[in-house]
């Protein structure tokens, strides 16, 4: 077995580890929240009846129904189990939902959301921080304040802010919602047209605050590998320009490409505010309504599915960066 | 002090054998930010023959590492292009365009090492793709093969494993490093090889083995001429045929190894070799003494001699008007006392 084939293995190992303790974490964290969440949907299911009895009954019904009658290490056993094979359980406050049909409805809003915005984001970025850096010049001294400016701003709030202007003072936008709500979900054009006028803000606000970001970095990136002999060394042997700037642009892109894959990896709970703010039925409003509802299920759901998207992400960037940059690959494999 | 030995600056007749390198009054500076001009070589000129390898030595901050940039004749911010031409090999560098200059010269005719040779190559690129990336700007008729052919060879030649073409540079130590880059810069035979400081950064055996691959480079006609770069007069003395000491971006004296050692002109090049350790015969019982004061900041040279301030023969003639170059045999010095006086001071002190 080579060296690079134990690091790999030895990886794995420590990710299904951490997974381990993402389930438990995932599992135990909702239910310490103080409250009772059937009490809630008993009453709401009991409302209009005045037999205690019944409503007792109904209460007792959900008890069992929903297992939190049982004490928390074996709900833990029944979670892991039915888990296991592929069951996340029944929202409490969707009843009688899946769990797992919940989070398939709304993976796809969220990466539809997501995905384009952080391209988008990551490639303008990324191209204006290498221009910034080699042009140098008013570019430079214009794009460097106003990515930082942007990058300052908090997500909420550029997000807020132009909830506030662009939906609600000049109404070219829709406030919220993923299509017009009295429209039916199908294939039309009338609904995609809906659909996109209804994408367009958060993934504007998305799209900003990623370029602001990426500019900084690949622009701080770039600058360091410009300076750094081998340019110099690469120039006096005669090799042109535009091949230099490529070696520079390689090798400022190797910490990029981790900021492109965790934010991939991280996607589905990474806009969580941002799909609040606009009513997004992407994964973020589910988690919120489902804390509120204390409705296990889902909150375990939602957060396993990030746990393991960021997870997924990480490993995956750890072997693609020993594949394309050689010194992490002969530090990997020193590791063992 | 006979006035036919004095002559100006600039006027350095045409030496009678063939001059592989002749550089004429070159000035170049560093734009600072405050829009400044730092002139780090302030009217250099001297020529090399061919065969011939010459040293350049001096203080930290002399200019000596500008000017091996500035030989190339390829600037970039913020070191640029003042005055003065660049011959090599009969062609006026500086008269050529970018272009013509980067596919013609660099690498072709004067190839250089840099200073930090740990950092000089591509981290993420094998040594053989960057052979092949070069070999693409002047000789793009070759194919991927014969480019390996000819880098394995020249390797071998070097006593370097070809394997090493086939490694990223993280994976080579530090003298193979700074070897590797050598054979590179010289693969494609320059006539002229600029070394800036080579060696400075490698332990004694891997500099011993640099200079050693140095000379093979100069015997095996891979290339014709050395320019050797160093703050370290001693080892200038086992490579170089000829020694230039430089000063606040001038150059104060010039002389054969033997002469610049043994016996110094310009007070400068007396304090510096008094100042270290030097193992040959005759010296190695000298008391070692530093050198008063610091360098003149370029910004703001002082006029007349740049090292009266430092220099304890100075008197006040030395700090009036231009200081002359004179010349004694085929050796030359800056500075306004004749050989002879000097030479009566060396004596008085060292009694």
């Amino acid at each position: 077995m080579n060296a690079y084939t134990k690091y790999f293995i030895r990886k794995s190992g420590w990710y299904l580890l951490t997974l381990l303790i993402a389930l438990i974490l995932n599992f135990m964290l909702p239910r310490l929240i103080e409250g009772n969440p059937v009490s809630t949907i008993a009453s709401q299911v009991s409302q209009g009846m005045t037999d205690s009895d019944s409503i007792k009954r109904v209460y007792d019904n959900f008890m069992k129904e929903f297992g939190v009658d049982k004490p928390l290490v074996v709900q833990f056993g029944i979670y892991l189990k039915n888990l296991v094979s592929g069951d996340l359980g029944t929202s409490f406050g969707l009843y009688p939902r899946k769990v797992s049909n919940i989070l398939a409805s709304a993976v796809p809003w969220t990466v539809g959301l997501q995905l384009p915005a952080i391209l988008v984001g990551w490639i303008l970025g990324n191209v204006l921080g290498a221009v910034a850096a080699y042009r140098k010049g008013v570019f430079d001294k214009v794009l460097f304040p106003v990515a930082l400016f942007v990058n300052s701003i908090p997500f909420f709030t550029l997000a807020i802010i132009m909830l506030y202007l662009l939906a609600i003072t000049f109404k070219w936008f829709p406030m919220g919602g993923g299509y017009d709500y009295q429209m039916v979900p199908h294939f039309s054009l009338d609904f995609i047209l809906s659909v996109i006028r209804h994408h367009t803000l958060p993934f504007l606000s998305i799209v900003l605050v990623t370029i602001g970001g990426q500019a900084i970095g690949m622009r701080e990136m770039s600058i360091y590998e410009l300076n750094s002999d081998y340019v110099l060394y690469s120039k006096l042997l005669g090799i042109r320009d535009s091949r230099v700037a490529r070696y520079v642009f390689k090798n400022a892109m190797l910490p990029q490409i981790t900021g492109l894959a965790l934010s991939i990896g991280t996607m589905v709970g990474g806009s969580l505010i941002c799909e609040i703010v606009f009513s997004y039925p992407g994964i973020g409003t589910w988690l919120f309504t489902a804390i509120r509802q204390l409705d296990y299920p889902l909150i375990s759901g939602c957060t396993l599915l990030i746990a393991l998207t960021v997870l997924l992400a990480n490993f995956t960037i750890e072997i693609i960066y020993g594949i394309v940059d050689p010194r992490i690959k002969a530090a990997q494999m020193e590791e063992n | 002090m006979s006035l036919n030995a004095v002559e100006l600056m600039g006027d350095v007749s045409p030496a009678p054998r063939k001059n592989i390198l002749d550089v004429q009054g070159l000035k170049t500076y560093y734009k600072t930010r405050l829009k400044e001009n730092v002139y780090a070589v302030d009217g250099v000129s001297f020529a090399l023959e061919e065969g011939k390898t010459l040293g350049i030595a001096g203080e930290s901050g002399c200019g000596k590492s500008t000017l091996a940039l500035s030989l190339m004749g390829f600037y970039f911010p913020p070191l640029n292009f003042g005055s003065g031409s660049i011959n090599i090999n009969g062609i006026d560098i500086m008269k050529l365009n970018k272009e013509q200059l980067r596919k013609q010269i660099l690498g072709k005719e004067i190839a250089y090492i840099p200073q930090a040779a740990m950092n000089a190559l591509n981290p993420t690129l094998k040594i053989i793709r960057f052979i092949e990336d070069m070999m693409k700007e002047h000789r793009p008729d070759l194919t991927k093969k014969q480019v390996w052919d000819i880098a394995a060879e020249r390797f071998k030649t070097l006593n370097l494993s070809p394997d090493v073409l086939q490694s990223y540079p993280n994976e080579l130590s530090g003298g193979m490093k700074q070897r590797t880059v050598i054979a590179i810069s010289t693969i494609l035979n320059p006539k002229i090889l600029v070394a800036d400081e080579p060696t400075s950064a490698l332990d004694v055996t891997s500099q011993k083995t640099v200079i050693k691959l140095l000379k093979e480079l100069l015997d095996k006609k891979f290339i014709k001429s050395l320019v050797f770069i160093t703050h370290e007069l001693p080892l200038l003395y086992h490579v170089t045929d000829d020694i230039m000491v430089m000063y606040a971006g001038e150059i104060v004296e010039r002389g054969s190894a033997h002469q610049m050692i043994f016996d110094s002109l310009h007070p400068y090049t007396k304090k510096l070799m008094g100042s270290i350790i030097v193992p040959e015969e005759g010296m190695k019982e000298n008391r070692l003494t530093a050198i008063p004061g610091t360098p003149p900041n370029l910004k703001n040279v002082p006029s007349g001699c740049r090292f009266a301030d430092r220099c304890s023969y100075a008197q006040e003639e030395c700090k009036q008007g231009d200081i002359p170059n004179r010349y004694v045999g085929d050796r030359v010095y800056r500075c306004i006392f004749d050989p002879d006086t000097l030479k009566e001071w060396y004596k008085n002190e060292e009694r």
